[in-house]
C-alpha cells in the first residue's frame, strides 16, 4: 500500500514537473543541446517542456538520475484540435481580473474562428466569485462556463449538480496532463478541468537577495535567521497581508507540510478538524501555531500585520521594501503590473517549516482554476462552453495564456517563454505537496482556523488564540 | 350648520333612482380605476419586497446551503444564535457601538455644519458643496481611498503622523481589535454627514425668522436661541435624520466589507456583514435568513425608541 502511494506520489511529481517547470533551456524546441535521453542529468525534476518528446530528469531503476521521456496525457494519442462552436452567446464566470486582456485576445480569436459565437467575461473578485458565482449561474441559460476553486467551491458546485461530466471529451483525454486532473474529478467523473498549476510558495526579489548576499532559507531556523537579517537592514522581511484572509492564509499550506509524515496523514489531520472530529487544541496544531509565533517574534511580518491590505502587501513587495511575498506564483502577474521593473526579477522558493533539509515536503503546488460547463445552462450555450474549453486546451492557446498571464497551465505542448515562469523552475527541485489548505471543505471552519493564526501573528498568545478559536469552531458544529 | 341639498341647489330636485344608479356606477368605475392605478406599484412591491421578505422568513426556519432543497428545522437557527453563538453576540456588540458612534457624531456634525452654513452666502454654498461631495461617491471608492489612508505601513495618515513626530499616534487603523471599528465609523460619518447636513439645512430654513427676532428682542443669547428655538423647531428634522442615520449605520455593508471584511477577528463584523458571510461565504442561507429577521427587529426597535425619546409625530 505504502509502495503504491509512493509510486503515485512519484508519478504525480514527475507529471507536475513536466507541466510546471519553466524550462531551463531554449524553448523553441522540445529539447536542447546537452539533454539526451538515457544520459545522466543533475537536477531531479528538471524538464525540457511539456511536449510528448520532452525530457525529464528522473531516477532510473538503478537509482541514477537520467533524462527520460514520460507519458503525460491519459493516452498516447496526440492532442485534438478545438471543437467548433454553434452560433450563440455565453457568459464566462471567473475571478482573474488580471487575465482579462489575455482572455479577451483569446476570445477574439475563438470568435473569429467561430463567427456567430460570442463570449462575455463576467469577472468578480476572488472572494465574491467564491461567494456568489454558484447562485448566479444556477438556472442561468447564458452562464455556460464557470470556473471554480479547488476545494469547497468546486465541491459545492458538484453538490448542487451544476457541472457537466467532461470525462468522455477527447480534449480531456488527450490535451491535458492526466495526473493534474484530480482536482476536477469526483468518483471517477471529470466534472471540471483544472487549468492552472500554481506554486503557493513565497516569491522573492532576486536583485535584493543578490545585493544583500543572502542565500535562500532551506530550514525553518534559516527562515528565522533570514527574517532577523532582513529586518536589521530595514526591510519588511515578508509582505504578509494579515488584513486579507485569502492571501494571509496562503502560508498555512507550507505550515501544514510539517504536520504529517505523508500526504494522507496531513489530509487526515486537516479533515478531522474540518469535520469537527478533532479540535485545534491538538498537539500538532499547537506546535504549528507556535511556529507562527516564532516567525512573528523574529520580525518576519510587517508592523501592524493584521492591518496590511492586499494592495499594501503587494506594494511592499513590488517597490522593494519587502524582499519576500508569501503568497504564490499567481501573484507575479499582478506584481509586474504594479511595477514593470520586477519583470525577470522574481524567483520562487519552498517554505520548509521543519529543520530537516530532507523533510518529506518542502514546497506546495496546486491545480485550480477549474473550468466547468454549467449543466443548468441552455444546450447551445453548453456546446459553446465545451468548444471554448477545448480551445483553451490546445497547445498554442495554452501557451499564449500561460506566457501572457505568467501562469503555468496543465495543457500539453506548451512552452514557457516568459522569464518569470522560467525563473520559477527552481521550485521543481523541492518535494511538492498538493496544497492542503483546500482540504478544508467547510469554509466556516477554514476561516476560523486561519483567524486563529492571524491572531497569533497579530500578537495574541498561542494558547489564548487557540482556546478562543476552538470555542468558536465548536459552536459551528 | 345648514344642510344644502346639492341636487336642489342645482335645480334637479330629489335625485331619481336613475341618477343614484348612475352615481353608484361612477363610484364603482372610480374605485376600479383607482385599484388599477395602484396595481403596478402593488405588483412591484409584492414581487420585489413582499415575496423576498416572506421567503426570507420561511428560510429562517430551515437549514439551506442555497443550492439543494432547504430542510425545515423549526426555531433552531433562532435559538442557536442566542444561546450558542459567541460571534453573533460579538457582532451585536459591534453593531451597537458602530451605530451609536455614527448616530451621535453624524447627527451632531450635520446639525453643526447646517447651522454654520445656513445662510445662502457664496462661501456657505461652496462649503456645502464641498461637504456634500463625498455623498456622490460610490461607497466602494470611499472604502478604497480610506484603506490607503489608514494602511499602517504605507498609508497617508501614519506617514503624516510620523513625519510630524507623532509616532505614538500612528496606530494600526485597520488591524486593531479596538480601534478599527471606530476608524470605519469615522469614515462612515465623513461619508454621510454632508447628506444629512442638507436635510438639516432644509429643515432649519423652515423656521420662521420672527421667532429669532422675538428671541433677540427678549435678550436671548445665541445658545438660548439654539436651545429654545432652533432645537425644538428642528426636532422633526432630527427625527428624520436619526431614523435615516440609524438605518444607514445598520446597512454599512460596503465600507466594512471592502475595508476589513469584518476582521480582524470579527472585531468589525456587524450584522449585515455577518449575514453576507454566513450566506455567501459559508453557504448557510437558513442561518443568514434568521439573522436578517433579527436585523429587522433591531432596526424597528431602535427607530421606535428614537421616536419615543423625541416625542414627535414626524
Amino acid at each position: 500500500m505504502k509502495a503504491t502511494r509512493s509510486a503515485k506520489a512519484f508519478k504525480l511529481f514527475i507529471a507536475a514537473a513536466f507541466a510546471l517547470t519553466a524550462t531551463l533551456v531554449p524553448l523553441t524546441s522540445s529539447q536542447a543541446a546537452g539533454e539526451v535521453k538515457n544520459q545522466a542529468c543533475k537536477n531531479e525534476g528538471e524538464t525540457t517542456g511539456t511536449f510528448s518528446s520532452s525530457l525529464v530528469c528522473v531516477k532510473n531503476s538503478q537509482g541514477r538520475l537520467v533524462w527520460q521521456t514520460v507519458k503525460l496525457g491519459a493516452t498516447k494519442l496526440p492532442p485534438v484540435p478545438a471543437l467548433s462552436a454553434p452560433d450563440g452567446e455565453i457568459d464566462f464566470y471567473h475571478w482573474r481580473a488580471e487575465d482579462r486582456t489575455v482572455f479577451a485576445s483569446i476570445i477574439a480569436k475563438f470568435e473569429a474562428a467561430n463567427p456567430g459565437t460570442k463570449i462575455n467575461q463576467v469577472i468578480s473578485t476572488s472572494a465574491d466569485h467564491e461567494a456568489t458565482s454558484l447562485q448566479k449561474i444556477r438556472g442561468n441559460r447564458k452562464a455556460g462556463l464557470i470556473v471554480t476553486f479547488r476545494g469547497a467551491h468546486f465541491n459545492n458546485a458538484v453538490a448542487g449538480n451544476l457541472l457537466e461530466d467532461l470525462s468522455n471529451q477527447q480534449f480531456t483525454k488527450r490535451n491535458v496532463i492526466a495526473s493534474m486532473m484530480g482536482a476536477g474529478q469526483v468518483r471517477g467523473a471529470q466534472l471540471g478541468i483544472p487549468y492552472h498549476s500554481l506554486f503557493n510558495n513565497p516569491i522573492y526579489n532576486i536583485d535584493i537577495f543578490k545585493k544583500e548576499g543572502w542565500k535562500l532559507p532551506k530550514t525553518f531556523d534559516e527562515w528565522l535567521g533570514y527574517c532577523r537579517a532582513a529586518k536589521a537592514k530595514n526591510y519588511v522581511p515578508m509582505a504578509w497581508m494579515g488584513g486579507f484572509r485569502p492571501q494571509a492564509g496562503q502560508i498555512i499550506n507550507s505550515a501544514l507540510m510539517s504536520v504529517g509524515t505523508s500526504a494522507d496523514d496531513i489530509a487526515t489531520k486537516v479533515t478531522a478538524i474540518d469535520t469537527g472530529k478533532a479540535e485545534i487544541t491538538e498537539a500538532w496544531f499547537k506546535t504549528m501555531a507556535g511556529k507562527y509565533a516564532q516567525l512573528r517574534d523574529a520580525g518576519c511580518f510587517p508592523p501592524d500585520p493584521k492591518g496590511v491590505t492586499e494592495a499594501a502587501g503587494n506594494a511592499l513587495f513590488a517597490t522593494g521594501k519587502a524582499p519576500i511575498l508569501p503568497t504564490g506564483s499567481f501573484s507575479m502577474g499582478g506584481i509586474k503590473t504594479l511595477n514593470p521593473a520586477m519583470k525577470n526579477n522574481m524567483g520562487i522558493t519552498g517554505f520548509n517549516w521543519t529543520n530537516d533539509r530532507n523533510a518529506k515536503f518542502t514546497g506546495i503546488t496546486n491545480n485550480t482554476f477549474i473550468l466547468g460547463v454549467n449543466k443548468t445552462a441552455g444546450a447551445t450555450e453548453r456546446r459553446i462552453a465545451r468548444a471554448f474549453i477545448s480551445y483553451l486546451l490546445t497547445g498554442p492557446i495554452g501557451q499564449e495564456y500561460a506566457n501572457g498571464t505568467t501562469q503555468h497551465v496543465t495543457v500539453l505542448d506548451v512552452a514557457y517563454t516568459d522569464d518569470d515562469l522560467r525563473n520559477t523552475s527552481s521550485i521543481m527541485s523541492e518535494r511538492l505537496l498538493l496544497a492542503p489548505r483546500f482540504l478544508f471543505l467547510n469554509l466556516t471552519v477554514r476561516n476560523l482556523v486561519e483567524d486563529v493564526l492571524i491572531d497569533i501573528v497579530g500578537g495574541n498568545t498561542v494558547d489564548k488564540a487557540i482556546e478562543d478559536g476552538a470555542k468558536l469552531i465548536k459552536q459551528r458544529f | 350648520m345648514t344642510h344644502v341639498d346639492t341636487g336642489a341647489r342645482k335645480g334637479t330636485g330629489t335625485r331619481s333612482p336613475k341618477s343614484v344608479q348612475s352615481s353608484t356606477r361612477l363610484k364603482r368605475i372610480h374605485d376600479r380605476s383607482f385599484a388599477l392605478m395602484i396595481l403596478p406599484a402593488l405588483l412591484i412591491y409584492a414581487i420585489f419586497y413582499l415575496y423576498p421578505t416572506l421567503s426570507n422568513l420561511r428560510y429562517a426556519f430551515t437549514e439551506w446551503d442555497g443550492l439543494l432543497e432547504p430542510r425545515f428545522i423549526g426555531l433552531e437557527n433562532f435559538t442557536r444564535t442566542v444561546t450558542n453563538d459567541d460571534i453573533f453576540r460579538k457582532v451585536l456588540g459591534n453593531n451597537i457601538e458602530f451605530s451609536f458612534l455614527v448616530i451621535v457624531f453624524q447627527t451632531a456634525f450635520s446639525l453643526l455644519f447646517a447651522i454654520f452654513l445656513l445662510k445662502n452666502t457664496r462661501t456657505s454654498i461652496a462649503l456645502r458643496t464641498l461637504y456634500f461631495f463625498p455623498t456622490i461617491l460610490s461607497s466602494v471608492s470611499v472604502a478604497l481611498v480610506w484603506m490607503f489612508i489608514y494602511e499602517p505601513n504605507l498609508g497617508a495618515l501614519n506617514t503624516l503622523l510620523r513625519n510630524f513626530g507623532f509616532d505614538s499616534l500612528a496606530l494600526s487603523w485597520l488591524g486593531s481589535e479596538t480601534i478599527t471599528l471606530r476608524a470605519i465609523a469615522f469614515t462612515q460619518v465623513w461619508f454621510h454627514t454632508g447628506q444629512m447636513m442638507v436635510v438639516y439645512i432644509a429643515g432649519l430654513q423652515q423656521i420662521p425668522q420672527e421667532l429669532y427676532e422675538a428671541a433677540e428682542m427678549d435678550g436671548a443669547s445665541r445658545w438660548q436661541q439654539f436651545k429654545s428655538v432652533t432645537w425644538p423647531m428642528a426636532l422633526p428634522t432630527t427625527a428624520v435624520v436619526l431614523a435615516y442615520t440609524t438605518i444607514q449605520s445598520f446597512r454599512a455593508f460596503d465600507l466594512i466589507y471592502t475595508m476589513t471584511g469584518g476582521g480582524p477577528n470579527n472585531s468589525t463584523n456587524i450584522l449585515v456583514t455577518l449575514i453576507y458571510q454566513s450566506a455567501f461565504g459559508e453557504y448557510r442561507f437558513g442561518y443568514a435568513a434568521s439573522l436578517s429577521v433579527y436585523l429587522v427587529v433591531f432596526i424597528l426597535l431602535l427607530t421606535w425608541l428614537q421616536r419615543r425619546i423625541l416625542r414627535t409625530k414626524y
